[in-house]
C-alpha cells in the first residue's frame, strides 16, 4: 500500500541515487522500505578517514514527520555513539525537522564524525579523551576504522 | 475528562515504569535512554489517538457540561457564558498539533462557503515556500508538503464536500501533511521578521534554534508567538475564547491581531485548542 511515508522514501532513494552527497551512500533492504541499509565513509583529513561505517535505518509510517531511528552496525569509538551504536544527534531527536530527509540525515552524522559534542557524552571514555588526551583518542579511532574494514571483507565473503 | 495537549493525560505506562521499582534504578550514562523515552511518547500518543478523532464533529457545545463536575462551579458558569454567544464546538486530538488542525479545518471550512479569499491565499503559501528556499530549506522536501497542500487547497477551491474535507482531515497522512506546512509557514515568517519576534523569546535561544525546538517539529504545542506570527503571516485573523480557572464566571477572547475581524474562532481551555460555532 502507498501511504505518504512509503511514497516519500521511495523519492528519498530516487533523490540520493541522481544527487548522491560525497561520502555517504544508502538503499533500502530487499523487501522492505521501512529498513535501510546505510554507508558513511569517514571524512578525509579527519581520524576517520578512510572508514568505512556501517548503519542501519528503521522508518515508521510517521516518516518524515518524525524522524527515523538510526544505528550504526559498525564498531564505534565516538564521544556521542553509544556502544550499541545508537546515536546522540539532536536532529535526531527534539530538533528534528519534517524538512530533513535521508540525505541530510546522513550527511549530519557525517559531519557529526569529525565534530564531536562532549558536553553530552554518550561515550564517557571518547569524550575523556577527545577533551583530554587526542593522541590516545585518534588511536582508539584508528583502531574502528582498521575494523571496519575486516568487517566489510568478511561481510562481502559468500557463505 | 480529557483536556488539555500532550502530555497531560497521565499515562498508565509512565506511572508503572517509574513507581516502585524506581529504587533499583542506577543511571548508566553510557545507556541510551533517549529510545526509551521516544518509545514512551509514541506509547502516549497511540493512547491519545485510539480515543480521540483528530478532528471530532461538531458538537453542541451542551457536551462540555458532562467534561467537568457539577460542583465545578468556575467552569459551569463560564460554559453557561459561552453558550450565550456559541452554539457548537469541534473538537479536535490533544496532540501537541491541536492548533494548527483546528485553525486550518476551521478556515478551509469557511473556504467551503466562500470561496473569495483562495486566490490571495494560495499567493500567500506560494510566496511563503519561495522565501523558506531563499532562507535555505529544501525545496525538495519542501514541494512534498506544500503540493499535498495545495492539492487540497485546490479541492476546496473545485469540488470538496464538507464531508471530504472532514474525512480529508482525519486521515492521519495527509492531516499531518498539512500540519507540517503551517509549522512551515510560521518558521517562515518568524524568521523574516526575527529581530522583532527576539524580544519575545526567553532565554538564550535565538529565532532559528527556537524555529528548530519549538515550531517545526510536529507534536510541539503553540504559544502565542506562534499564533501571531501565523496569523499575520497568512493573513487570516482568529479569536480564541480563553477558558481557564480564573474567577469571574466570563471568557476571556483575545483577537490576533488585536482589534481584527476574526474570521474564525477558537476555545482554549489550558494546554488545548478546539473549534467554536
Amino acid at each position: 500500500m502507498s501511504t505518504p511515508a512509503r511514497r516519500r522514501l521511495m523519492r528519498d532513494f530516487m533523490r540520493l541515487q541522481n544527487d548522491p552527497p560525497a561520502g555517504v551512500s544508502g538503499a533500502p533492504t530487499d523487501n522492505n522500505i521501512m529498513l535501510w541499509n546505510a554507508v558513511i565513509f569517514g571524512p578525509t583529513d579527519t581520524p576517520f578517514e578512510d572508514g568505512t561505517f556501517k548503519l542501519t535505518i528503521k522508518f515508521t509510517e510517521e516518516y518524515p514527520n518524525k524522524p527515523p531511528t538510526v544505528r550504526f552496525s559498525s564498531k564505534m569509538f565516538h564521544p556521542n555513539i553509544y556502544a550499541d551504536g545508537s546515536i546522540c544527534l539532536d536532529i535526531l531527536q527534539n530538533r528534528w525537522s519534517p524538512t530533513y530527509d535521508v540525505s541530510s540525515i546522513l550527511t549530519s552524522i557525517q559531519s557529526l564524525l569529525d565534530e564531536p559534542n562532549p558536553n553530552s557524552p554518550a561515550n564517557n571514555l571518547a569524550a575523556q579523551l577527545y577533551q583530554e588526551n587526542r593522541r590516545e583518542y585518534e588511536k582508539r579511532v584508528k583502531a574502528i576504522v582498521e575494523e571496519s574494514w575486516i568487517y566489510q571483507t568478511s561481510a562481502s565473503t559468500p557463505e | 475528562m480529557v483536556v488539555g495537549g500532550r502530555g497531560t493525560v497521565a499515562p498508565p505506562a509512565l506511572v508503572s515504569r517509574f513507581s516502585p521499582d524506581m529504587a533499583d534504578f542506577h543511571y548508566d550514562p553510557e545507556k541510551n535512554y533517549d529510545e526509551q523515552t521516544l518509545e514512551q511518547q509514541r506509547h502516549i500518543e497511540q493512547e491519545v489517538a485510539s480515543t480521540q478523532a483528530l478532528v471530532s464533529e461538531r458538537l453542541s457545545l451542551n457536551q462540555l457540561i458532562k467534561d467537568y463536575s457539577m460542583e465545578d462551579n468556575i467552569y459551569q458558569q463560564k460554559i453557561q457564558d459561552l453558550r450565550s454567544r456559541y452554539r457548537d464546538i469541534r473538537k479536535t486530538r490533544g496532540d501537541g498539533n491541536c492548533f494548527y488542525r483546528a485553525f486550518g479545518f476551521a478556515y478551509l471550512e469557511r473556504l467551503l462557503h466562500d470561496k473569495s479569499d483562495i486566490p490571495r491565499f494560495k499567493e500567500v503559501v506560494n510566496q511563503s515556500k519561495t522565501d523558506l528556499v531563499a532562507l535555505g530549506y529544501p525545496q525538495f522536501t519542501l514541494d512534498d508538503f506544500f503540493d499535498t497542500f495545495l492539492d487540497v487547497l485546490s479541492r476546496v477551491e473545485s469540488s470538496c464536500t464538507p464531508e471530504e474535507l472532514f474525512d480529508t482531515f482525519n486521515d492521519q497522512g495527509v492531516s499531518d501533511y498539512l500540519i507540517v506546512t503551517w509549522r512551515l509557514l510560521v518558521t517562515c515568517y518568524l524568521q523574516r521578521n526575527g529581530e522583532f519576534f527576539a524580544n519575545f523569546l526567553e532565554g538564550h535561544r535565538d529565532i532559528k534554534e527556537f524555529c528548530c525546538q519549538e515550531v517545526e517539529p510536529m507534536n510541539k504545542e503553540c504559544d502565542h508567538i506562534h499564533i501571531t506570527a501565523l496569523t499575520s503571516a497568512v493573513g487570516i485573523p482568529v479569536r480564541v475564547e480563553y477558558m481557564d480557572r480564573g474567577e469571574g464566571g466570563l471568557v476571556n477572547h483575545h483577537d490576533f491581531p488585536e482589534c481584527s475581524k476574526p474570521a474564525i474562532t477558537l476555545l482554549y481551555r489550558p494546554g488545548h485548542y478546539d473549534i467554536l460555532y
